[in-house]
């Protein structure tokens, strides 16, 4: 009786126990905050990074397990653990940890950007600001652009790790595509059911809302200023019209939306639908590779504006290894490994460094990438770049594009 | 001195349950008591503004009215279809001969599949570029595969139901069928000496004897469906939408601000769950109690 009692208050005490031997394991007198980067980069030898990120991608997987895990041994003596974790399942965890006060966490450092990173900084569950702490953000990042995440102040609490741009998919064998957005009602039009959109608030579904509504609204520079709401009431209407007009001429007559951009992407190898997108520019050429795509698909943007963003790393309020964090932050923002992160064999995702800030012979390194066929040149894609949206008009834009397109009508 | 000793009985009794009651006391009541402090702004990982209610006056806004009534019709379909469908077999395979029984247990493929890959064979078959559609665009029936008549996403939940017949009749095959292995044959044969015909046979002879165990498959598939996300992430529909997906939305993807309304509608799903129990066992309680004065 008594026997079985005590295992019981044993088993309820355990979870604490393990939790102050981990506690005891810290240095107190080392504050990552203060100290030289050499300090940092001495503290953080022979610790482990645990990497929380998304873990959709293999390739990415791939490039973080093999090129990042190898090189960040053998050159600081760290090494890599990647956690594939869906941002919104850690985020829910950080979030949690705050509120209950868990000074000791287990992630040191996440693959994070825009809402995901807003909700984070608001509620302090971001360690910082550390960007100016670490020597390649100094280097090598343009801090006005890389300054702001979904027009949210970055201040610090994130670095830089990549860049995406939103392009559209057609297979050149199959149709001619639409240039532009007034372009494409009259393609849907001419090909009924051949059209659709991952339903927001899909990430892909919800950019492809974004972009109409600058371009049914006279652009995105009006927006950039913050959220206001007298000029989206105004603006609103035209984006909803302009969906609504799209709307019965869309795969199954827009009664039904495909749930994610995977879906969708299924939809458009099957030849159920007949344009694609994606946030990745890359990522037709890597289905052709992976055999999902034939050989003739092609990205392609719309010449009314092409929506890009920074993907960041940061770093939560409670991480146990704070300077393995920053050197592991700090590597992935290095020429070399965003060099390696372009090449379409290991990712290829566009690097977050300003290319203008690399010496010649660097920058040509980067310019001769072979980027695929079915890959549009950098350039390209920069003359039809525009900013990501404020953060709040998106939240705006899809609660009002679930009333007004989604049951509207 | 006795009602010590019952105390002290009883109090044996929970610490030799304990190994299985911490836990259903921590997960299930904890989650549940979580879930409805959420629902009214406490709790939250970061300050609720507004008051305490409006979690709740969010969760009965129209169109989630109609996804509550989406859910329970889909979840009302498949249910029945499936005990219908499941009876009707149970008793045919009563009726085989043993050799023939025992090849019959292909019928329970159905029970092993998880709900995610039923979906996907939902999902191969029948989709305008799927399986079905190829065979009708082989046999002529249709100019194109794609002029197949859309039933997957069509916005009436046929995709769901289809998958959900498909897991769960087999479910009832196997308790209708245990039911009748220990039902003796002789009675079937009595009634057909009586000149009973199959059908009545059927009615009058098998289902009163399956009426308990049909009951109780119904309200767990039921309950299942109108809850379950699976199959509904897969095959289902945008608008209406199944409950879950549209509180997976509210919690995982939309802003922070909507969390208490994501767990007001978990608790009010849960509230539902409660009074179709009691309501549905009350009713199948006086219907046996009618058939029994006839």
């Amino acid at each position: 009786m008594k026997r079985v009692l005590l295992l019981i208050i044993a088993l309820l005490l355990l979870p604490s126990c393990a939790g102050d031997e981990t506690v005891q394991t810290q240095q107190p007198s080392f504050d990552p905050l203060t100290s030289s980067w050499e300090e940092v980069q001495s503290a953080a030898r022979g610790s482990v990074v645990r990497f929380y990120m998304y873990g959709g991608f293999a390739h990415t997987n791939k490039w973080i397990d093999t090129y990042v895990t190898a090189e960040m041994l053998t050159r600081y003596g760290v090494s890599v653990v990647r956690e594939p974790m869906d941002a919104s399942v850690f985020v829910n965890k950080l979030l949690t940890e705050k509120q209950a006060g868990r000074e000791e966490g287990s992630i040191d450092l996440l693959w994070v950007n825009g809402e995901n990173f807003k909700k984070l900084k608001q509620n302090g569950a971001l360690f910082g600001p550390y960007a100016e702490r670490t020597p390649n953000f100094l280097r090598f990042m343009d801090s006005t652009l890389a300054g702001t995440d979904f027009g949210y102040p970055v201040e610090g609490f994130e670095t830089p790790f990549g860049q995406a741009q939103f392009v559209y998919e057609y297979d050149k064998a199959r149709t001619a595509p639409p240039q532009d957005f007034p372009g494409l009602l009259a393609w849907v039009k001419a090909h009924p059911g051949k059209f659709t959109y991952p339903q927001p608030p899909d990430f892909t579904g919800s950019a492809f809302v974004r972009q109409a509504f600058y371009a049914t609204t006279g652009g995105h520079a009006q927006y950039l200023a913050g959220f206001d709401q007298a000029l989206f009431d105004t603006n609103a209407p035209k984006l909803w019209s302009y969906l609504n007009a799209l709307k019965p001429y869309l795969w199954q007559q827009g009664k039904a939306y495909p749930k994610s951009a995977g879906d969708l992407d299924t939809l458009f190898a099957r030849g159920e639908v007949d344009l694609n997108m994606s946030y990745h520019p890359l990522h037709t050429q890597s289905k052709i590779l992976e055999g999902t795509y034939p050989d003739t698909a092609q990205s392609f943007v719309f010449m009314d504006g092409s929506i890009f963003n920074f993907h960041f790393t940061a770093i939560p309020f409670n991480a146990p290894n704070v300077a393995g964090a920053l050197v592991l932050a700090n590597f992935l923002m290095s020429p070399e490994a965003q060099l390696s992160k372009l090449k379409p064999d290991n990712w290829g995702d566009f690097p977050a460094i300003s290319l203008t800030s690399l010496d010649p012979a660097d920058r040509d390194a980067f310019n001769k990438v072979d980027l695929g066929a079915a890959t549009l040149p950098a350039h390209k894609l920069a003359e039809v770049a525009v900013p990501e949206i404020p953060a709040p008009y998106l939240e705006a834009l899809e609660k009002g594009w679930e009333e007004h397109v989604l049951r509207g009508q | 001195m006795s009602s010590e000793g019952s105390n002290h009985n009883l109090f044996r009794a929970l610490v030799r349950l304990s190994p299985l009651g911490l836990p259903f006391l921590v997960l299930f009541v904890g989650g549940l008591g979580l879930a409805v402090a959420q629902s009214l702004g406490w709790l939250l990982p970061f300050e609720h503004q507004g008051a305490l209610l409006d979690g709740y006056r969010a969760a009965l806004k129209p169109h989630l009215l109609a996804s509550f009534g989406f859910s329970m019709l889909v979840a009302l379909v498949s249910a029945g279809l499936s005990v219908g469908l499941g009876a009707v077999v149970a008793f045919v395979l009563w009726k085989l001969p043993y050799r023939l029984q025992q090849l019959s247990v292909v019928y329970k493929v159905g029970l092993i599949l998880p709900h995610i890959a039923v979906a996907f064979v939902i999902l191969v078959l029948w989709t305008q570029s799927g399986f079905i559609a190829s065979i009708g665009y082989h046999l002529g029936f249709v100019k194109t595969p794609a002029d197949f008549p859309a039933v997957l996403f069509a916005g009436n939940g046929v995709g769901m139901v289809l998958a959900y017949v498909y897991k769960e009749t087999p479910f009832v095959i196997l308790l209708a069928f245990s039911v009748l292995q220990r039902m003796d044959p002789r009675l079937v044969q009595t009634a057909r000496m009586f000149g009973a015909s199959e059908l009545s046979v059927f009615f009058r002879v098998i289902l009163p004897r399956l009426r308990a165990v049909l009951h109780t498959a119904f309200i767990i598939l039921y309950l299942y469906t109108f809850g379950a996300f699976d199959i509904p992430f897969l095959v289902g529909e945008s608008a209406p939408s199944m409950l879950s997906i549209e509180v997976y939305n509210l919690y995982f993807k939309r802003d922070l601000v909507n969390r208490p309304t994501a767990m007001a509608m978990l608790v009010l799903m849960f509230l539902f769950s409660v009074f179709f129990i009691v309501l549905y066992t009350r009713i199948a309680k006086r219907m046996g109690q009618e058939e029994r004065k006839l």
